[in-house]
């Protein structure tokens, strides 16, 4: 590879004065002499361009364009789609007055000023002292008109997933290409299981060795229910008239679904509220015993009933408001004091943590108790999602891997019916369905993740970028409520918004585990036999005693066998048992434990044990950037040494065979963002545009550290941010 | 029993930390690989589980007892027996699966009492109060015979050897290693490595035998223009008679951070001409510049108010072209009120709904945050501004030490090194007299004594705090910050004991105890942090908001049986950094190969094909 090619930033370049259009993107207004503060005063390092609003996104076309970390296909630098516009404000700064825009609006004043908040956690301010008043109003019309769709007809995504699979050439061969990224390729097959067909199924049947259950088939054509998938598995005991019979009794007609089978044979299966109080008790009879006959051992079920246990989702928006208050809206040192306290009032943490604990819970009942387990929640659309995933993700490896993520995702979020369209509010009509289910969800994911690194194939990048494609509305993955709505498959084909090198960065190059996941080509391999399977990270462990305040070091995990030992430990362990409830025990057994990363995991829950994550929630917050620091730097690392282990392995094998010349092939192949360097005897240097904010940067959002001086001498200028949207909302007019 | 040797001392010189527990799992899951050769020392830890206990040469058993119970807060009484030894108290429990166990230096005790009365078994309950963050409680029968002495009372006697008339157990151990960490600082040679002298700076020899400042290192760098007449005087116009003397020197810029203690200004606003012109000189040795910061510590309230003691701070008249600040740290009684309230927070169970804001209201995060924000600030100072800075508090030797050393990790890579790192310890807090006897209170039974404060536990979280923002600029790992502050406790080490350098000299501290540096340097590779990438001219701005600092669970909240101390990506950096190896020299192995082949047969081929890859030292 060319030294060229280590990890330089790629550069927005484009000075064209017309924005980049995706197919069937057209403008609908712009405005030209309009300045881009870059902090929350004006000042000399502000940006002038052209303010563009179109159907798809807002966009500011600028001469002076930065140099930009990680390049969105379809949106630029200053580009921010209309589905992530959360509130358009327009300052008029002479007269005082302010108004929050909405559709269809009016706007006495000219505005001097535009602020959008994003959902992305993004504020972004333009000026318009230079603009010509009537068309500084338009424009700001426009974008608040067209951010606030009145139909899903009108969201972008319909205009461009119709266009997309009618074929332009350009794009299929992206999509081609992009194929071929994240080890998987072309040829064989690995993509992300949709399961919008029985075959999808039947191979998750296998996979988790589910022999007593079957697909159903009788909500072809949503005949049943519109808010199920076509395809859903059910005990083979329960036959399709019985299915039939029992559906007009759930909520919105959805009968019972299979999630996943435990190795032990023990099923999760998630289920709605049963409508008719007279019948409740003996569909849900003829449900769970249909369930316990397939299990292996006639096992009972457990029902576990999240409503009661969990905060609903208007405590989760709720949480998430005044999180995105403390974190970007209140000025940065000024909130300092307060940091931990705010933290812990906006309830965000204690809700990640509650989903964790419940998904614990569960995984108690499957793995220890060994019994099956239903999910009950009123209309099985959310919280089902959330802990239905964690309980995959900490029980099978399979889930932890990138296609296996996407997998499950499609399962429990996009087939199972969350509704995206109205949690994400895309429409702007329904504040109160408003709720980041899906968020909270990847923040429990992230927690995991920080915790054991090294078992999951994806990186906290991924996460982010796939929290943020929400707010891209092209792909239908994210865009309706049901599977129903979706006029066209989805798939996850992330070469329409990054490019391949780009992509790489989702690659975790701690990853200790078999990229080939468990069904390749029809062959099926249970997990059960890859959960036994050595590697050799399996020294990556933990304590081998849980008993921290006194730990022997090796020894105390050698089992004393003299009968001594066994008449005086039933008064020890009744201490014990008196203080731990069952599940309890069963967790402190797991961290007693060395880990196995291709086994069960459960995530540390002492609330000291959490962390915020900030590449989520702070990555636009200049003040929050650590300049050259933060835990992309141990990536980077990571990342180098991982490329140079490929490049060795490539050179054996290529040793071994022809014996041709090495490495010509190995910078194409690189599933590394940050590659080994070709200069030897020289350790790569980090590259000096990383930061903690990476990829993302708040460059050109707040501020601009290379010219304005570090986030430090905003620091020590003692910089101020931004009014709250509270005190905004107070003095519109 | 005392005779056991080198051979598990070296253990047990660290069972007292957990992150030694994790590194023996380590080691015994790879056990099947070849283990490296020509270590220093080898390990071996004796199972303690068979009645032996592992003890350090010069250790001697004082007193056991059996049937002692241990309270734990985490599991409930356990019953053992307990033994004191002149280093250690030793509690172990065989009784139970897992074999459980305590082992702590007697150092780490600031407080051990009686609680309550004796019950009507004739129970008494013992409350140990430890500086390392935990609490221990243990309930034993009184001996019958009351002329014999309870194993506590024994306890007592040997936890606080300086209140009984004994010396630290740091005079009496005898461990020889391959390192002699006495050596790692010499202050010529790292003022040499500074560029020192030079034609602005000189060594003088006016406290050669600590006789104007007993606190002060004996070699100092002053600007040449001043003279040692000159610096006489300014040694009584300074609190303590610390004086402003260099720390470090900028090698590009000359912009120097120069540390003192607070002027004796007082009430009437006293005035010195040759501390005036100390500074001015001070100034005028960096070309860049025409002025000079003076960064005092102190919340300016506290500074005005140190003016009725006879101190106070510079005034802007008598010192022109010179700019105040302050840097509002708090004192030393805050400080330790501060570590108090999260001792309580941590220890030994955390509430779990309202973690966060019982956090907060310790303010111990807060004021981590103001120290480095103060060290950001001289270095930003230095490194952006070229201008030199003086530092001090009210005598210098807490906040001051604090705030330079910061200040030096962030200008200076070299400090970022395990031996830089010493050095800079060495320096910055040994030789200019941070008071560790008394701030610690070794071997001391007055545990309400209000000289006691956790200013250099603070330090090390400010470091640990920087390493966790900047995770390859570091060499050294946290268990290297964790093995310091259990040893600054311990008295196993001469490193951390008196108050100044003078005191150690008379003391012979050097020639009669091991320094702490001798056992780390001879297993450098347990403390090597493997992300660590050497950078000369990089200079650190860590992040000082409260988002980004966090508490150090894994120190603070070590004990909790529900913390796992786990640096997954340290170990998977390891273990790639072994697979790397292996692969690379199956290359090797097979491009001789080629290589012969091709030699044999003559072929045009020359030369190796592959492209090389630098060879970086595995410790695996």
């Amino acid at each position: 590879p060319t030294p060229g090619q280590t990890a330089l930033p790629t550069y927005h370049g484009d000075l064209s004065p017309h924005p980049y259009l995706s197919p069937r993107e057209i403008v609908v207004n712009e405005a030209n002499f309009v300045r881009k503060c870059i902090s929350a005063e004006s000042c000399q390092d502000d940006l002038w361009g052209k303010l563009v609003c179109t159907n798809f996104k807002v966009s500011f076309i600028t001469h002076n364009s930065l140099p930009r970390q990680c390049t969105h296909r379809l949106l630029g630098e200053h580009d921010i789609p209309l589905a992530c516009v959360e509130q358009v404000v327009t300052v008029n700064d002479v007269k005082g007055k302010q108004k929050i825009l909405g559709s269809n609006q009016k706007l006495k004043f000219n505005p001097t000023e535009l602020i959008l908040y994003c959902k992305d956690f993004r504020i972004i301010r333009f000026r318009f002292d230079e603009a010509g008043p009537e068309s500084a109003k338009k424009v700001c019309l426009a974008i608040a008109h067209y951010s606030h769709p009145a139909d899903p007809q009108l969201l972008f995504g319909f205009e461009y997933v119709g266009k997309r699979y009618h074929g332009s050439t350009a794009c299929t061969r992206v999509v081609c290409s992009g194929e071929r990224m994240n080890g998987i390729d072309p040829g064989g097959g690995m993509q992300t299981t949709l399961f919008d067909c029985s075959s999808d199924w039947d191979r998750e049947i296998k996979r988790t060795g589910a022999s007593e259950w079957r697909v159903c088939t009788i909500n072809q054509g949503y005949f049943i229910s519109p808010s199920l998938p076509e395809f859903f598995v059910v005990p083979v005991s329960l036959a399709d008239q019985d299915l039939k019979q029992y559906a007009c009794f759930f909520y919105s007609q959805r009968i019972p679904l299979w999630c996943w089978n435990h190795s032990s044979g023990s099923a999760l299966v998630r289920m709605s509220n049963i409508s008719d109080p007279q019948q409740q008790r003996k569909v849900e009879q003829r449900i769970s015993s249909a369930i316990t006959k397939s299990h292996p051992l006639r096992s009972d079920v457990f029902k576990s009933d999240l409503d009661k246990n969990l905060p609903n989702i208007q405590d989760i928006q709720a949480a998430l408001l005044k999180l995105r208050q403390i974190c970007v809206i209140d000025p940065f040192e000024e909130s300092e004091e307060k940091w931990l306290s705010s933290l812990e009032s906006s309830r965000w943490m204690e809700y990640v943590r509650t989903f964790l604990r419940h998904a614990v819970e569960v995984v108690y009942m499957l793995e220890s108790r060994n019994v099956p387990v239903i999910l009950l929640e009123k209309e099985d659309r959310d919280l089902s999602c959330v802990i239905s995933c964690l309980v995959q993700l900490m029980c099978d490896p399979h889930c932890r891997s990138l296609h296996g993520f996407q997998g499950l995702i499609q399962k429990e979020w996009v087939m199972a019916g969350h509704r995206f369209l109205d949690r994400c509010n895309h429409l702007k009509k329904n504040d109160k369905e408003e709720s980041p289910v899906f968020l909270l969800f990847l923040d429990c994911v992230w927690q995991l993740w920080n915790q054991y690194p090294a078992a999951f194939e994806f990186t906290e990048v991924y996460l982010t970028v796939l929290g943020d494609s929400m707010w891209v509305p092209i792909f239908s993955t994210f865009l309706f409520n049901c599977p129903r709505q979706r006029a066209e498959n989805s798939r996850w084909d992330w070469s329409q918004q990054f490019s391949l090198k780009d992509q790489t960065l989702f690659n975790n190059p701690l990853y200790v585990g078999k990229i080939a996941t468990c069904v390749q080509n029809g062959t099926v391999k249970t997990f059960t036999h890859r959960r036994s399977k050595k590697n050799y990270s399996s020294t990556l462990r933990g304590l081998p005693s849980a008993l921290r305040n006194g730990s022997l070091g090796p020894n105390d995990t050698l089992a004393r066998r003299n009968s001594l030992v066994l008449r005086l430990r039933s008064d020890l362990s009744q201490v014990r048992e008196q203080q731990e409830t069952p599940s309890e025990r069963f967790i402190r057994d797991f961290f007693s434990r060395p880990v196995d990363l291709q086994g069960l995991l459960l995530p540390q829950l002492l609330p000291s044990h959490l962390s915020v994550w900030k590449l989520y929630f702070l990555r636009w917050v200049p003040e929050a950037q650590i300049p050259q620091g933060g835990p992309i730097t141990a990536f980077h690392k990571l990342s180098v040494l991982t490329d140079e282990i490929d490049m060795l392995q490539n050179q054996l094998r290529q040793y071994k065979g022809a014996g041709g010349t090495p490495n010509n092939l190995h910078a194409e192949h690189s599933k590394m963002y940050f590659k080994a360097t070709s200069t030897p005897h020289q350790p790569p240097a980090p590259p000096e545009y990383l930061s903690s904010s990476f990829p993302f940067s708040p460059v050109g959002n707040l501020c601009r550290p290379g010219i304005l001086g570090s986030p430090l001498s905003k620091f020590l200028n003692g910089a101020k941010i931004w009014l709250s949207t509270e005190t905004l909302a107070n003095e519109t007019i | 029993m005392e005779e056991s040797g080198s051979v598990d001392s070296v253990e047990s010189l660290c069972s007292s930390t957990t992150t030694r527990s994790d590194r023996f799992s380590g080691t015994r899951v790879s056990d099947t690989e070849p283990r490296s050769k020509g270590k220093a020392i080898e390990k071996v830890y004796k199972d303690p589980s068979k009645g032996e206990l592992p003890l350090l040469p010069e250790e001697l058993v004082q007193d056991s007892a059996k049937d002692v119970t241990y309270i734990c807060p985490f599991i409930g009484p356990v019953r053992g027996s307990l033994t004191v030894t002149n280093y250690r108290l030793f509690f172990r429990c065989t009784d139970r699966e897992p074999v459980f166990g305590l082992d702590l230096p007697l150092g780490a005790l600031s407080r051990v009492e009686k609680i309550g009365a004796a019950t009507s078994r004739g129970d008494v309950s013992y409350g140990l109060v430890c500086k390392d963050m935990r609490n221990l409680r243990f309930v034993h029968k009184e001996p019958e015979d009351s002329l014999k002495k309870s194993v506590f009372e024994v306890l007592i006697k040997f936890a606080f050897p300086v209140s009984n008339n004994m010396s630290l157990f740091a005079f009496e151990y005898k461990q020889v290693f391959p390192e002699n960490g006495w050596k790692v600082y010499d202050p010529l040679a790292e003022y040499k490595r500074q560029g020192l002298p030079n034609e602005s700076w000189r060594i003088s020899k006016v406290n050669d035998h600590y006789e104007l400042c007993d606190s002060y290192p004996a070699a100092l760098f002053v600007p040449v223009t001043i003279t040692d007449e000159e610096l006489r005087r300014v040694f009584s116009f300074r609190a303590k008679g610390r004086i402003p003397v260099l720390s470090w020197i900028h090698p590009e810029s000359q912009a120097a951070v120069v540390r003192a203690s607070q002027p004796m200004v007082g009430q009437n606003g006293r005035r010195c001409k040759e501390d005036e012109k100390l500074l001015q000189a001070i100034m005028d040795a960096n070309a860049q510049s025409h002025k000079l910061f003076i960064f005092d510590a102190r919340p300016s309230v506290n500074a005005a108010a140190n003016k009725m003691k006879g101190g106070g701070y510079e005034s802007e008249d008598a010192y022109q072209n010179a700019e105040l600040v302050f840097l509002d740290i708090h004192n030393i009684h805050v400080m330790r009120e501060s570590l108090r309230k999260l001792k309580e927070v941590v220890y030994p169970n955390i509430e779990e709904s309202h973690w966060l804001s019982n956090l907060e209201s310790t303010h111990w995060l807060e004021h981590i945050k103001l120290i480095l924000a103060g060290a950001l600030r001289i270095a930003d100072k230095v490194e952006s501004g070229k201008t030199s800075v003086v530092v001090h508090c009210s005598d210098g030797w807490d906040r001051t030490p604090q705030l330079t050393s910061l200040a030096l990790i962030m200008l200076d890579s070299h400090y970022r090194t395990i031996r830089g790192f010493q050095i800079l310890l060495e320096k910055e807090w040994l030789s200019f007299g941070h008071r560790f006897q008394q701030r610690v209170g070794h071997g001391d039974r007055n545990h309400t004594d209000a000289d006691r404060s956790p200013i250099f536990l603070q330090f090390i979280d400010c470091v640990w705090q920087m390493t966790r923002q900047f995770p390859a600029a570091f060499e050294f790992n946290e268990y290297f910050l964790i093995t310091i502050l259990d040893h600054l406790y311990s008295c196993l080490f001469g490193t951390f004991l008196c108050n100044s350098e003078q005191q150690r000299l008379k003391e012979e501290v050097p020639k009669r105890t091991v320094s702490l540096w001798s056992f780390v340097n001879s297993q450098l590779e347990e403390f090597v942090n493997p992300l660590y990438v050497h950078y000369p001219s990089h200079v650190l701005f860590p992040t000082v908001g409260i988002r980004h600092l966090q508490l150090w669970v894994t120190y603070y909240i070590r004990w909790n049986p529900r913390m796992r101390p786990q640096e997954p990506v340290h170990q998977r950096y390891k273990e790639l950094l072994a697979k790397r190896a292996e692969l690379q020299k199956r290359v090797e192995e097979l491009q001789r190969e080629a290589a012969n082949r091709t030699a044999s047969s003559s072929s045009e081929r020359a030369g190796s094909p592959t492209r090389s890859i630098t060879p970086v030292q595995t410790f695996v």
